[in-house]
């Protein structure tokens, strides 16, 4: 609450300062659903800080229907907002989407999920990659560590929605670290669909498969849960330090994993670093406004960081699960 | 020798879906012999008894000739209700599996009430409460994940005698209905609607009846499967359930149900989620790049209920030419 407070502060200031004609705006903000914390927590942020703005705010839930998203920003345009801030349901849709807002010289804001033709459109995005692939090489160089010099390991890694930019640039992020160590890695890949009960079947198959797991990079970390649901009965679930530990890593930066890495479960996270993307997407929509222009079109990159087993003690209010986590989120 | 081939060509027709899964677990047992340890094949009906529980119950819906698209709904809805009364009353979890399934049914009930009394087409009522019923989950949540206490989790993780307790619950439930489709008058009476529903009408049956009722079982059994599941994960997200009734008909098709009713037994909902299952997993044991994993199982999906419907039109052949009609076996 205190980032985010922050936050509306900071933007607060800065709009009141360069614009004290400005007026309220009508921003429609169009998300494709709120399914896991990340989503929950940038929704939060957007929200509360356009309100605190003194802009309006028409909330639209597309309910991981891409034509629904479609039809709800053509509503949205046609009730005459003047700006649109849209979490797509894939990289495909958004260009249409785009495409339609512009047309209709609305200015259009893409928060955190790319399109797949990025020319087009503000888009506000994490280097999943270079995140993905930082986090993977903290595991990695764990998981060697404790190995002998000439032993080939088996790494796991859970990929999202193929359909999913953001899923596709974690797995190449992955592969860019596992590349660095050659012939060290056997690559052991499982398809989660994003979708809990998908990853827990086909990575209790995999593990059936490779009972001899060394090391695991999931592609979220909303699959930390599915995760500890199918090592933890075969013993596999241990503290960093303990006999069997499996040196894990997600991408996201949410509450739960805070929570993991805390209690030694997880080595490491690649964050997001929501605050940034937040108040990037607002400042955008709201400046693209107040100057009047349509179609601004621009690629703001957040580059995230990794928070690990080792640097949680300094880095740990930067990661937005952890400020979640401090205000007792698992706990409603 | 050509009656002996068209006997044996009839014999794995009839037996398609059992055929189909014989086929996969060789083939894969080739490819990676871990596949037929037993873990392994545990694990197989383990992760089966999610999709088969609930195709256990629609089954019963097919073979009425309706459709139950709020199967996924229900599969979220359900447990996040016994969710939120496990956690504000304090029950325990098999208390909370009681709520479970009859949420499930009342859920069930409300298609069943749309469907009976106000005539609705069964796509259609189900279609809007697909959205209905997962539209209310995600407003008590708020779109949040909802976690489960550590007792749900232990329940989830627990086994009977070194069987895994979701293994358990399916084999209850696909007792309960093959007992009640099999062995009681109601069963019979679900074959004779689904045949001819005026005949059975007009013999007496009370045919609203046993339409509402194969809804509420249907629903009883999602929300089964859902509990079971999340018990498994600890955790309900927002999307959990979502796009699953295509993956129960499936396994219901598989296993022998038709669309247009009549036809259908427990025997095969559990075969034909064993099937689907069975295939999804063999590609992760053979590695099977993870964009053409969807393109192969769409293969074998299409294979299996190919073959099905060929042995549907053989058979429809062979009732045109046969004084006395041929019971299906």
């Amino acid at each position: 609450m205190m980032k985010i407070a922050t936050l509306a502060a900071t933007l607060l200031l800065t709009t009141a300062a360069g614009a004290t004609t400005a007026q309220a705006a009508n921003i429609c903000f169009s998300f494709q659903d709120l399914e896991t914390e990340f989503w929950v927590a940038g929704h939060k942020a957007i929200t509360t800080t356009l309100t605190e703005m003194g802009h309006n705010v028409l909330e639209r839930n597309a309910n991981e229907d891409v034509n629904k998203q479609l039809e709800q920003i053509k509503d949205c345009i046609a009730q005459g907002v003047d700006g649109v801030i849209m979490i797509p349901q894939d990289g495909e849709s958004a260009n249409t989407i785009i495409r339609e807002s512009q047309n209709s010289d609305v200015p259009i804001v893409v928060f955190n999920r790319p399109p797949a033709d990025t020319g087009q459109g503000v888009i506000v995005v994490a280097d999943n990659a270079g995140i993905a692939e930082d986090a993977t090489d903290f595991v990695l160089q764990q998981a060697l560590e404790g190995a002998a010099d000439d032993a080939k390991l088996n790494a796991v890694v859970i990929v999202g929605d193929l359909g999913d930019s953001n899923a596709i640039a974690r797995k190449q992020g992955f592969e860019a670290a596992v590349a660095k160590y050659p012939d060290r890695f056997n690559v052991i890949e499982v398809a989660s669909e994003w979708d809990a009960a998908t990853a827990l079947a086909n990575l209790e198959a995999a593990v059936t498969a490779n009972p001899q797991i060394d090391v695991m990079f999931t592609s979220s970390d909303f699959l930390f849960p599915t995760i500890r649901s199918v090592l933890e009965p075969r013993g596999m679930w241990k503290k960093i330090g303990e006999e069997g530990h499996i040196p894990l890593a997600g991408l996201d930066g949410d509450a739960t994993a805070c929570q993991l890495i805390k209690d030694g479960f997880v080595d490491a996270t690649g964050v997001q670093d929501l605050y940034f993307e937040a108040e990037a997407s607002v400042n955008a929509i709201v400046q693209a406004v107040e100057a009047g222009e349509t179609d601004p079109n621009e690629i703001i990159f957040d580059p995230g960081f990794t928070l690990t087993s080792a640097n949680i003690g300094e880095r740990e209010m930067d990661m937005w699960g952890c400020v979640l986590l401090s205000e007792g989120f698992l706990n409603n | 020798m050509k009656l002996r081939l068209r006997r044996l060509t009839d014999l794995v027709l009839n037996h398609s879906s059992l055929v189909f899964l014989a086929c996969i677990l060789i083939y894969y047992g080739l490819q990676a012999p871990a596949f037929l340890s037993v873990e392994s094949l545990g694990n197989i009906v383990k992760q089966s008894s999610f999709i088969g529980v609930a195709a256990l119950g629609t089954t019963l819906v097919l073979m009425t000739a309706g459709i139950d698209l709020s199967v996924g709904a229900v599969m979220f809805l359900a447990p996040l209700v016994a969710g939120m009364a496990m956690k504000h009353l304090g029950i325990p979890v098999p208390a909370g599996f009681l709520v479970s399934v009859l949420t499930g049914a009342l859920l069930g009930a409300i298609n069943a009430l749309f469907i009976v009394k106000l005539r609705v087409v069964p796509f259609i009522v189900t279609l809007a409460t697909m959205f209905l019923f997962r539209g209310f989950g995600i407003w008590l949540t708020s779109s949040t994940q909802f976690d489960f206490s550590e007792d749900m989790r232990r329940f989830g993780l627990s086994s009977l005698f070194g069987i895994p307790t979701p293994i358990v619950i399916f084999a209850l439930v696909a007792v309960l209905i093959y007992v009640l489709l099999n062995h009681t008058q109601f069963g019979r009476q679900i074959y004779a609607l689904g045949n001819d529903r005026e005949a059975a009408r007009k013999a007496g049956l009370k045919t609203a009846r046993i339409e509402a009722a194969v809804y509420v079982i249907s629903g009883a059994c999602a929300a089964i499967s859902g509990f079971v599941m999340i018990a498994q994960i600890g955790r309900l997200d927002a999307g959990f359930g979502e796009g699953r009734e295509f993956d129960v008909i499936a396994a219901a098709i598989l296993g022998g149900a038709s669309f247009f009713g009549g036809v259908g037994t427990a025997f095969g909902a559990v075969l034909g989620a064993i099937l689907i299952q069975a295939a999804k997993l063999g590609l992760v044991f053979t590695g099977v790049n993870l964009y053409l994993q969807p393109v192969v199982l769409g293969m074998i999906i299409f294979l299996a209920v190919f073959a099905d419907a060929v042995r549907t039109r053989r058979l429809t052949n062979k009732l045109k030419r046969t004084i006395r009609p041929l019971t299906r076996s």
